[in-house]
């Protein structure tokens, strides 16, 4: 699985998560925040995100993340090594 | 995951993919089941044998027996749950009241007892009503799940309390939070709700940090904005202002703010929580605040205590002058030491230890086998980053009590951290 991969699940789960976002329009530069998802909302799509690619990162490891790019990179490294 | 079992933590099972919805997830189950975090959460529901006082007994999970201890982990600040006149008002009342209210408060739980309690308590806040909830947690989720609806913006601090959160979610409301204490990010929030009904919520002392809310500063993005305010005192009713009522008297901002919540197991010794606004919101509230009128009414005897507390806090300055001096004493004990004290202004003092949940864990272990029962505070309840120890100012506290707990935190904590 590609990175790129990784960022449209997220995206795509950021989107069915809000009423006005098109998944097409988000930046993976940019935080969920900057989107106007709340510390709930976040939960939500990185729960579902995290179902979706069949992997478990601890929620401890996730609190220096600062943009959906890198919340993709840490994704992936728990795909890569098949789960947590 | 048995490897890194300490890596997890209940934030990480919140959703369930077991297809019985009776049966945890499978992952969640293993977990508990690890020896480390076994013993972990053997930290957590010990009991206690007697009173919440400053010196207690609980039954220990360090060795399954009864040990004397010195409790800053129970927040009974100003010592009234034990109070002799406290405790008498309690007892008479239990003689002419029995146990419980026996009905929801439209139609027969309502006694005199509460009616007075709650004039006083508005009385008390300086606003015309107030409503009584069995519970903290039913008095903030009914205020909010009663004021707001789909459609409106429901705008909080990011460290607001659970029940604030819940109320919204129950609401409907779309809820926006703003950076802890940060007037710019409030204005940044507020600004995305324009032509929205919009309430801002923030505490008067933040549950996890001790510190105060920058309440001018938010009072003026809220009123620029027009934005409702609401603000949860739990942690200051009784004991921030000059006559006690609370961190907006402290800022002489009162009759600035819509609606002032408390909570009555914490200063006041009892359980409960109460809401005060105008009297119109308040008999709106009465119709729509589930927690209010399809819960019990609060139990008659410990509202009488309650009133008594009340009375006893009020009638001169003497339990705040002696928390505040025990504060200062124990605040100036844990800095000599080094600790980090976050920004604590208040009774509530974190000993911040940082990300390590396997020191945090042993700490707390280590301390309570030398007699302080202290509580930990693990992530998700904070940032992974400040695991804590949280302390609970009370009167009740000696200075000898004080000085064998600095001891204590001295031996274990400050050394432990410079290992």
């Amino acid at each position: 699985m590609t990175k790129e991969a990784v960022i449209e699940v997220i995206k795509k789960n950021i989107a069915a998560n809000s009423d006005d976002i098109d998944a097409a329009t988000i930046d993976p530069q940019k935080s969920m925040k900057d989107y106007g998802a709340n510390s709930l909302d976040m939960i939500e799509v990185v729960s579902t995100s995290m179902r979706e690619l069949k992997i478990k990162v601890p929620r401890s490891e996730l609190t220096d993340i600062n943009n959906i790019d890198d919340l993709a990179v840490k994704f992936l490294e728990y795909v890569n090594k098949g789960n947590g | 995951m048995a490897d890194k079992a300490l890596s997890f933590s209940l934030a990480d099972f919140f959703f369930n993919d077991s297809p019985d919805v009776l049966t945890p997830p499978s992952d969640f189950q293993s977990w508990i089941e690890h020896p480390k975090i076994q013993s972990a959460m053997g930290l957590f529901g010990q009991q206690l044998l007697c009173a919440p006082r400053a010196g207690t007994e609980v039954l220990s999970s360090l060795d399954g027996k009864r040990h004397k201890v010195i409790n800053m982990t129970s927040y009974n600040y100003l010592g009234l749950s034990t109070h002799p006149e406290v405790v008498q008002a309690a007892k008479e009342a239990l003689d002419v009241y029995g146990l419980g209210a026996s009905g929801a408060p439209l139609l027969s739980g309502t006694f005199d007892l509460h009616v007075e309690f709650a004039r006083r308590l508005a009385e008390f806040k300086q606003k015309e009503d107030c409503l009584l909830f069995s519970s903290g947690l039913g008095g903030n989720v009914g205020a909010i799940q009663g004021l707001l609806r789909k459609g409106d913006m429901f705008v909080l601090d990011e460290k607001c309390h659970k029940s604030l959160i819940d109320g919204g979610t129950l609401s409907g409301a779309k809820m926006l939070f703003f950076s802890h204490n940060d007037p710019v990010s409030l204005e940044a929030m507020l600004e995305k709700c324009k032509g929205k009904r919009v309430l801002v919520a923030f505490e008067g002392v933040y549950s996890m940090d001790g510190d105060l809310v920058r309440l001018p500063e938010i009072l003026k993005v809220c009123a620029h904005y027009k934005a409702a305010t609401y603000i949860d005192e739990a942690h200051s009713t009784l004991m921030f202002g000059p006559n006690g009522r609370g961190v907006a008297e402290h800022f002489g901002l009162e009759h600035d703010i819509g609606v002032s919540f408390g909570t009555l197991s914490k200063s006041f010794g009892g359980v409960g929580g109460f809401v005060c606004s105008n009297a119109r919101i308040t008999a709106y509230l009465k119709g729509y605040s589930s927690p209010w009128n399809f819960s019990c009414a609060p139990s008659p005897p410990v509202v009488a205590g309650m009133m008594k507390a009340l009375e006893v806090a009020t009638r001169d300055s003497s339990l705040r002058d002696l928390l505040w001096k025990n504060v200062a004493y124990l605040k100036k004990g844990l800095r000599d030491l080094k600790l980090n004290l976050g920004q604590s202004e208040s009774q509530v003092i974190p000993i911040i230890i940082g990300s390590s949940g396997e020191k945090l864990i042993q700490f707390a272990y280590d301390i309570q086998r030398r007699g302080l029962f202290l509580q930990p505070v693990d992530f998700p309840a904070v940032p992974a980053d400040s695991r804590r120890f949280r302390i609970s100012v009370s009167t009740q506290f000696t200075n000898e009590q004080m000085d064998t707990a600095l001891n204590i935190i001295e031996d274990v904590i400050a050394k432990g951290l410079r290992a």
